[in-house]
């Protein structure tokens, strides 16, 4: 299309017709790159145990696994849900438990050169702090994992409780009822209602407005306590 | 309380920001498919006869049980990568597998019908040759691991070690390999190559050394390869050279008799390594007297072993594969021939007699597409009528696996080469006929007033048209129940949507087999695969001409490159439908260095690739006159850069007008120190649509946005903890001017760099804090634009304002990349393939270096997230929920029509597919729009306004008549 092939060439024009592109050298860095460890040194073995409570463990083992620093070392759970990553060497390691459907606390674990296990929780801020946990490691899950944002539902209640709708049904009903509570067809009555009217409207030489609007719709004459039922209806028409 | 507060703040501002997925939109816009590598290991679970399970061990280190009725996964377990997973050999027993992982590391029995683990344990250290089952009595208990220099005996129930032994005069003798003819004895064969064969024979009871014999075998060098045991006892064995075959009884010390092929009236294929290959139904007993002679590439021969006489059975050739397969205690073997050009013809033996069984042809049909059958995996049972039926899995050199049933019935088939994805480019639709006669329209100025008007209602009425037959087919299919209704995507009804949503995905593996796959369904519209590639293949995938150039096709170039030796070829595609073009590429005898792609175009609209050579020299491809005279005209102004890792050389060339090139710059990292990682440029099609950032005090801090920034990533060669440390360095491409670096002291790869826009963020591992950290540096101008219509990198004499910050992260990742939308205007997040397999989309309001730490007027009216050291991984954030995506390798974004949509693809083990909203969907309505609520509201307040009219006049009527 013509407005593609314009944009890059005004875009081959700004860049001053410069082009870098992404080198073909062999640069992808390997996953397993730099890995210190001392070859003559121990291996040791971190064990422990995964409980979902109230879950039968054959419903989520198999799709769960133990990492250590990522994928740097690899376990996998027994059928009881019990682990053990085997050939670690001494070190410190965050050890976690992941399983697509169910929450899992990561944990770190210290092995000293000769064997001895530490397990405290992980803080990554205040990397020396111990709060110790038990060894082996008894990792319970803490609930299922929460993928989902909650949808905004729409509930009568939620649109019965807007302010806006209160500020509108209660003059309504106000209109609507009020007459029939107070009888106007009381000659007495009607005039007080008529006087205290009049003393709202500062001007009574002015138009009334929904007089106005009620006559330009009814097209009839009708006089202005008519108009009175249709109030309601009214900015639904002005909507139409 | 300051620390509350802004706790707060960020989470008010969390809860506006992002948008996560809904449960409503599980599998809405996503899909993931669930790959395992090429097959190395495969059993049948055998244990029942009603078991749907095949267990396959595959070179990508997975161990996974796959229903062989559908081919979907029961379970999968993924090791650790690398030589450290491998999985060295499988064999099954009943109910557990076991496996012998990571050069005899670890030996681990897994429970098949659940998926879990029965034990795991650690083998001493050694490198590891054989294992075996080893069965007394028709028990099998025990399973016997050989090694270089012991063999040990470990219980099957709970891997206890029962006995372990050293091997004797191991020093000399290469034991290679173990047989147990299931009488509670070991047998161990090893060999000394040009000398003898020595056999050592071990008392499964107590480990003790029952028989020691060395035989004479100067002809011998590798026993698995060129032995076989059959029948009760008798070791076979081929010597190509001498063209015969030797049979050794293992019971009794004797000789090897030689027999040669002439006598048996055999002819050998010259420069072909004859093959045995025989078959132990069950390990607690003897293997069986029949066996396969492979003498050439297509055919065999069935033999069997009476009496020490070899008696042939039959002759199969042409054969291209054979297996043996047991149901019951019935031993069948099968046979794949050639049939014709395009089909292979199956067919059952009975392997006692070689007599072939009824009605046991099946037909595989061979992808044209695709590769040679490689293996066959046979699942022999009986049928009702004690006959014998078959199922077959047939792995092809592409490494599909085909699962077929009599007569030819393909059950499923599993594209394995996907688990290994190089990289990928999405390509645009075509344009359907009408919508290219529509956009067609456009295109042409000179009609005519009347004309124009006349097209314009022609077009109207094709619109009008499409839309009534697409309405008549929803109704239509409306009526049908929903299991019927199939939309079924294939390349003939293939069109862009109206928001280019639906894209096709070039995946290019690293067997060589090029995939074309629907981005809305994930089906594959179709492959290729391309046949002698090397095995250390590197691949660049380029798009050519994209699909808005009507009639000129879309055109993909694939550039694979000979990692040693550096011998380029290209391959040239439609990458809508796949098929090669008929472009042909330039011959390339040089090694090529560098390639890119210009802007420029020749008069079929296809962009200029530029390949550089080892002598410098540049080949242009396409290559037309038009094209040269552009790149002389413009030569002057194209720039490239080269990187040599080895030496730590880094350098920029221009080009001349003759297409050679001239050197201006070069930068050089000591090697001895550092080494060059990665580099990381800008992506070419990426916009960013706001030049700067207004300030709390409204005035406006301008980005640099230099198109010809290059972000270099450097590692300390030391990896001493206290002393190793990460650089970066950012240069412009054009000049060579390095614009900024920065050192992290105590830290270390592996470095994942993302580039856009005028920022760059980086993750390592600190090493001092046992930590993986992200880092951003952003570049900005200032709060004055130098020269804001363009950019040249030659002129821009001040230095941009650096400014960075870093933040710890949770977790390590295996792949980071930024989504990207058409016009840039919606924010950026940043997508993090994290090793728990969550993908996981992080705005990149959290990664900005001028989060503040303490909180002002300014910053809060900015949007600021006031500054916190480590970033959260919130699960809500993960953009594919539960559908983990197993060692993420790439992540690569598309823009899409909508500028709130940006498409993702992460690949790796598994292909997950999704679309993402970093900014909500603010240019459409929402999936969840209430139409329901919206349509009764107005219908209701409608009919109320009739009614309450009607009881207006009412009303009327009544009062006047009073």
């Amino acid at each position: 299309m013509l407005s593609t092939a314009k944009v890059s060439l005004l875009w081959f024009c700004i860049q001053a017709a410069f082009v870098v592109v992404l080198c073909f050298t062999d640069m992808e860095t390997g996953p397993g790159a730099g890995v210190s460890t001392q070859p003559n040194g121990d291996r040791f073995k971190i064990e422990g145990r995964a409980i979902v409570p109230g879950i039968k463990t054959q419903d989520w083992v198999s799709t769960a696994r133990v990492q250590v620093d990522g994928e740097e070392y690899v376990g996998f759970l027994r059928t009881d849900g019990s682990f053990a990553v085997n050939d670690v060497p001494s070190g410190s390691y965050v050890v976690e438990v992941v399983s697509p459907n169910y929450r899992f606390e990561p944990v770190r674990v210290d092995i000293t050169s000769k064997g001895k296990m530490r397990t405290r929780l992980v803080n990554y801020i205040k990397t020396s702090e111990v709060i110790r946990q038990q060894y082996p490691l008894q990792i319970r899950a803490s609930g299922l994992q929460t993928y989902f944002m909650k949808r905004e539902t729409w509930g009568w209640t939620d649109f019965l409780m807007n302010p806006m709708v209160l500020m509108m049904v209660l003059p309504l009903l106000i209109i609507v009822l009020l007459p029939k509570v107070v009888n106007t067809n009381d000659p007495e009555m009607r005039k007080e209602i008529e006087q205290s009217m009049n003393m709202l409207s500062p001007n009574p030489e002015l138009p009334d407005m929904s007089e106005l609007v009620t006559k330009f719709f009814s097209g009839s004459k009708g006089s202005s306590k008519a108009g009175g039922s249709s109030k309601g209806t009214r900015p639904a028409v002005k909507r139409r | 309380m300051a620390q509350l507060n802004s706790l707060c703040f960020t989470f008010i501002i969390l809860c506006g920001t992002v948008g996560a997925v809904f449960e409503d939109q599980v599998g809405k816009f996503d899909w993931r498919q669930q790959y395992l590598g090429k097959v190395r290991f495969s059993h049948f679970d055998t244990y029942m006869q009603s078991s749907k399970k095949i267990l396959l061990a595959t070179e990508k280190n997975v161990f996974a049980a796959v229903n062989t009725r559908t081919g979907d996964l029961f379970w999968r377990h993924v090791d650790k990568s690398g030589p450290e997973g491998n999985i060295d050999a499988l064999l099954q027993h009943g109910q557990d597998a076991v496996v012998v992982v990571g050069n005899g590391r670890l030996l681990r029995s897994w429970e098949i019908n659940i998926g879990a683990l029965n034990w795991e344990i650690l083998l001493d250290s050694g490198s590891f040759q054989a294992a075996c089952l080893i069965g007394q009595q028709d028990n099998v208990k025990h399973v016997a691991v050989l090694k270089k220099t012991v063999i040990s005996l470990h219980y099957l129930s709970n891997g206890h070690q029962k006995w372990i032994e050293n091997l004797p005069e191991s020093e000399n003798v290469d034991y290679q390999t173990l047989y147990s003819g299931g009488n509670g004895e070991v047998y161990i064969l090893g060999v000394v190559p040009h000398s003898h064969m020595a056999i050592v024979v071990y008392s499964a009871e107590d480990g003790e050394i029952i028989k020691q014999i060395s035989v004479d075998a100067p002809w011998l060098s590798n026993i698995p390869s060129s032995c076989a045991v059959v029948g009760n006892g008798m070791l076979i064995c081929v010597d190509p050279t001498a063209e015969s075959l030797y049979m050794l009884d293992l019971h009794e010390e004797s000789q090897f008799t030689q027999i040669p092929f002439q006598s048996l009236g055999y002819e050998v294929s010259p420069d072909f390594h004859p093959v045995l290959v025989s078959t132990q139904p069950n390990q607690a007993r003897q293997p069986l007297s029949e066996f396969f002679l492979q003498l050439g590439h297509e055919h065999y021969l069935l033999l069997l072993l009476s009496n020490g006489q070899i008696v042939t059975l039959r002759d199969f050739k042409p054969a291209m594969l054979v297996s043996f397969a047991t149901a019951g205690e019935k031993t069948v073997a099968a046979v794949m021939s050639p049939k014709n050009k395009t089909a292979c013809s199956l067919n059952l033996y009975n392997a006692e007699t070689g007599r072939r069984l009824l009605d046991t042809t099946l037909i595989f049909n061979l992808d044209p597409n695709g590769g040679q059958p490689e293996k066959l995996y046979v699942q022999a049972f009986l049928k009702k009528d004690d006959a014998v039926g078959y199922r077959v899995m047939v792995q092809t050199e592409d490494h599909t696996l085909t699962f077929l049933q009599q007569p030819g019935r393909v059950m499923w088939t599993r594209e394995e080469a996907l688990s290994d994805v190089v990289t990928m480019e999405m390509v645009d639709l075509p344009l359907t006929g009408t919508q290219a006669e529509l956009e067609g329209e456009f295109g042409k100025k000179a009609d005519g007033l009347l004309a124009m008007v006349m097209k314009r209602l022609s077009s109207q009425l094709i619109l009008l048209q499409a839309w009534i037959s697409h309405l008549w087919k929803l109704f239509y299919d409306a009526r049908k129940p929903r299991s019927q209704v199939k939309n079924e995507v294939t390349i003939e009804n293939l069109s862009r949507d109206e928001f280019n949503l639906q894209k096709m995905m070039v995946m290019v593996t690293a067997s060589g087999k090029l995939f074309g796959i629907d981005s809305k369904t994930g089906s594959i519209l179709w492959k290729h695969y391309l046949e002698n590639i090397p095995s250390n293949a590197a691949f660049k995938l380029m798009v050519q001409r994209t699909t808005a150039h009507f009639p000129h096709p879309p055109q993909c170039t694939l550039l694979i490159k000979d990692k040693d030796t550096g011998l380029a070829t290209l391959h040239v595609f439609n990458p809508i439908f796949g098929k090669k073009s008929h472009v042909s590429p330039p011959a390339l005898p040089q090694p090529i260095l560098q390639s890119f792609l210009l802007p420029l175009m020749d008069q079929d609209y296809a962009k200029v690739l530029l390949l550089v050579d080892d002598q410098y020299k540049v080949t242009a491809f396409p290559s037309t006159k038009n094209v040269l005279q552009q790149l002389q005209e413009t030569a002057s102004s194209i720039f490239f850069y080269l990187v040599d890792a080895s030496q730590g050389r880094l350098s920029g060339y221009r080009l001349r007008t003759d297409l050679s090139t001239v050197l201006i710059w070069e930068v050089f990292v000591p090697t001895e120190v550092q080494k060059i990682v990665t580099i990381k440029g800008k992506r070419p099609n990426e916009h960013v649509h706001s030049q700067g950032r207004v300030m709390g005090d409204r005035s406006v801090l301008y980005k640099y946005l230099n198109p010809n920034l290059l972000a270099v990533v450097t590692e300390s060669t030391d990896l001493h903890q206290e002393r190793s440390f990460v650089g970066i360095m950012l240069i412009d491409g054009v000049t060579g001017r390095i614009i900024h670096e920065a050192v992290q002291r105590k830290a270390r790869g592996p470095v994942h760099v993302v580039h856009s826009e005028n920022w760059v963020v980086y993750e390592y591992w600190s090493t001092k804090s046992r930590r993986n950290e992200f880092s951003v540096i952003e570049l900005y101008e200032g709060m004055e634009l130098y020269n804001s219509t363009t950019f040249s990198s030659l002129d821009r004499p001040f230095a941009p304002q650096v400014l960075q910050q870093s933040y710890i992260f949770p977790s390590s990742i295996s792949a980071v990349e930024a989504t990207l939308t058409e016009k840039g205007i919606t924010s950026r997040h940043l997508l993090i393939g994290l090793p728990s397999g969550g993908i996981l989309s992080l705005p990149k309001m959290f990664l900005d270096p001028r989060r503040p730490e303490i909180i002002s007027e300014q910053s809060r009216e900015e949007n600021l997230i006031p500054y916190a050291p480590e970033l959260l991984i919130r699960t809500e954030w993960f953009i594919n929920y539960n559908q983990t995506v197993s060692r993420v390798r790439g992540i690569y974004t598309a823009p899409s029509g909508l500028e709130s949509t940006c498409l993702v693809v992460a690949y790796g083990l598994d292909i997950y597919q999704t679309r993402v909203y970093p900014s909500k969907q603010f240019d459409v309505l929402k999936d969840d729009y209430d139409y329901m609520l919206i349509s009764s509201v107005l219908f209701a307040l409608f009919f109320a306004t009739m009614i309450s009219k009607r009881l207006a006049e009412v009303k009327l009527l009544n009062r006047a008549w009073r």
